[in-house]
């Protein structure tokens, strides 16, 4: 029990010294098809660490498997200083400490926003309806939605349902926050409003795993960034550092094709700006 | 019109209290049936969508029999089929028949109702559930039984409608619901006119009636989507 205190600070991150989030030597397959070969990977206290990546390259599956949505095939993961791909994990309250916002916000539909948020804080967290729902008010105003409380999810706009999605999973105070492309699914000039959400939660201290297309995002907010290819770390370092100057070709490919190096779609060839 | 003039109004309204003990007794035993096949349809419904070992196959096999057997079969069955086990005849009271075969009847087909429900809600509200904390058990409990039961509810409104009109065939094993309340009226008074339409138009009340409830609670539990 951590951190229980019902203040209203969005990131309460943990006073140890391990980081909050190891991988060692991950190894995950879909059949024939290998998602994730060989992930090590750190992720300290208060660190955002950004994922970027052509599609197919394990990003999501990476995610997925540091909640333990996906079981890992080989390897280790570590959440503070505990591993939780072991026999005896208690999956449910690992989940709790971990938040996901997901590409498609999965709102649940017969729930207005309010209900959204202090369903798993009343039922699984036990905590009285009044309180949990005093808690998911000071989060829907950090996200601007506190006139949303009533409204169902299908009367929200991507952006406000996104939204919405975060302050759920903010509801049962993470230790971590994952966020898998969760602005892929929006129109572009919803994208903002998410982003800003996201950068006030890394702001304020939140340690976050961040798998996005948002080149802008990850310069910005971004400690740490890294390029993932068929299931690999290709790359790995300051954001800035890999965006401007990649050294891998493999990286420098993807960057031009996302127009990240190009300064303009004239430099780019239908070979290079096509799918391999 | 003359069938009309000649109808002796009066001796149904001198019966009707027979009539009211005859629907008393329909409408416990399908209150009992429509409960208890809510709840065999959520059961085994969730056992088959999410195919838990065993209950998964004994639910298919129950479904299968009961769909593809006439009820009036069942009702016999139950009735006197089991009283010849050599050992441990199974005799029942004529109301546990009656309750017991049209639940039993009533929940393979809710069974199916909700298996279909259940597997229509979409695997991403389920995984946002297990990603919030919760247990196998508990995801099932707060999101694909809420979302599922809404999916399942027009068609297991249908199923309950059945299961209220199915209990007029108990009529064959003598026991004293309505439709058998009629039928000795009848065959002591030779007014069949009066008897038959009376118990028609009871019927058509009460069916419609218990229709009408369940749109109403249908609509206020409906998933809100946008029109």
């Amino acid at each position: 029990m951590v951190g229980h205190s019902s203040g209203a600070a969005l990131a309460e991150p943990e006073h140890t010294t391990a980081p909050v989030v190891r991988l060692e030597d991950v190894h995950k397959s879909f059949g024939d098809n290998v998602v994730l070969d060989g992930i090590d990977l750190t992720v300290n206290a208060g660190q955002a660490l950004v994922i970027i990546g052509p599609s197919g390259s394990g990003k999501s599956t990476l995610l997925r498997c540091v909640n333990l949505l996906e079981p890992v095939d080989s390897g280790r993961i570590f959440f503070e200083g505990e591993e939780i791909t072991g026999k005896g994990t208690k999956v449910p309250a690992v989940r709790q400490r971990i938040g996901i916002v997901f590409q498609q916000f999965n709102l649940f539909p017969h729930l207005r926003a309010i209900d959204n948020l202090t369903l798993a804080a009343r039922r699984v967290g036990k905590i009285p309806r009044k309180e949990a729902e005093q808690r998911a008010q000071e989060l829907l105003e950090r996200v601007g939605l506190v006139d949303k409380a009533r409204s169902y999810p299908h009367q929200l706009s991507g952006g406000q349902q996104q939204r919405i999605a975060i302050a759920r999973a903010l509801m049962m105070r993470p230790h971590v926050m994952l966020f898998d492309e969760v602005t892929s699914a929006l129109d572009p000039e919803l994208v903002g409003e998410v982003l800003v959400v996201m950068r006030d939660l890394a702001r304020d201290g939140m340690t976050m795993l961040v798998v996005t297309h948002e080149m802008q995002f990850a310069r910005d907010v971004g400690d740490q960034l890294i390029f993932m290819d068929e299931g690999k770390i290709v790359e790995q370092g300051d954001p800035a550092d890999i965006l401007d100057r990649p050294k891998a070709e493999r990286t420098r490919r993807f960057l031009r094709r996302t127009l990240q190096l190009a300064d303009s779609l004239e430099e780019l060839t239908i070979e290079e700006g096509g799918v391999e | 019109m003359t069938l009309v003039a000649s109808f002796d109004w009066n001796f149904i309204w001198e019966h009707i209290p027979d009539f009211w003990t005859g629907l008393k007794a329909t409408l416990k035993v399908a209150a009992i049936g429509i409960g208890g096949s809510l709840a065999i349809g959520i059961v085994l419904g969730a056992a088959r969508a999410h195919r838990i070992p065993v209950l998964n196959w004994v639910a298919a096999v129950y479904v299968e029999v009961i769909r593809n057997t006439p009820i009036l079969v069942q009702i016999f069955f139950i009735a006197g089929g089991l009283t010849q086990i050599p050992g441990h005849p199974i005799r029942l009271e004529p109301f546990t028949i009656a309750w017991l075969s049209v639940m039993i009847w009533g929940g393979a087909y809710n069974t199916e109702n909700f298996r279909a429900g259940f597997e229509a809600v979409p695997w991403r509200y389920r995984e946002a559930g297990l990603a919030l904390g919760f247990s196998r058990i508990a995801t099932f409990a707060n999101v694909t039984l809420p979302i599922g039961a809404r999916i399942a509810l027009p068609s297991s409104i249908n199923t309950y409608v059945s299961v209220l009109k199915n209990t007029s065939l108990l009529t064959a094993i003598g026991f004293a619901e309505l439709t058998d309340t009629a039928y000795s009226l009848e065959s002591q008074s030779f007014k069949p006119s009066e008897v038959y339409l009376a118990l028609g138009a009871t019927y058509l009340l009460v069916v419609w009636t218990l229709s009408a409830l369940v749109r109403l609670v249908e609509r206020r539990l409906a998933i809100p989507e946008a029109r």
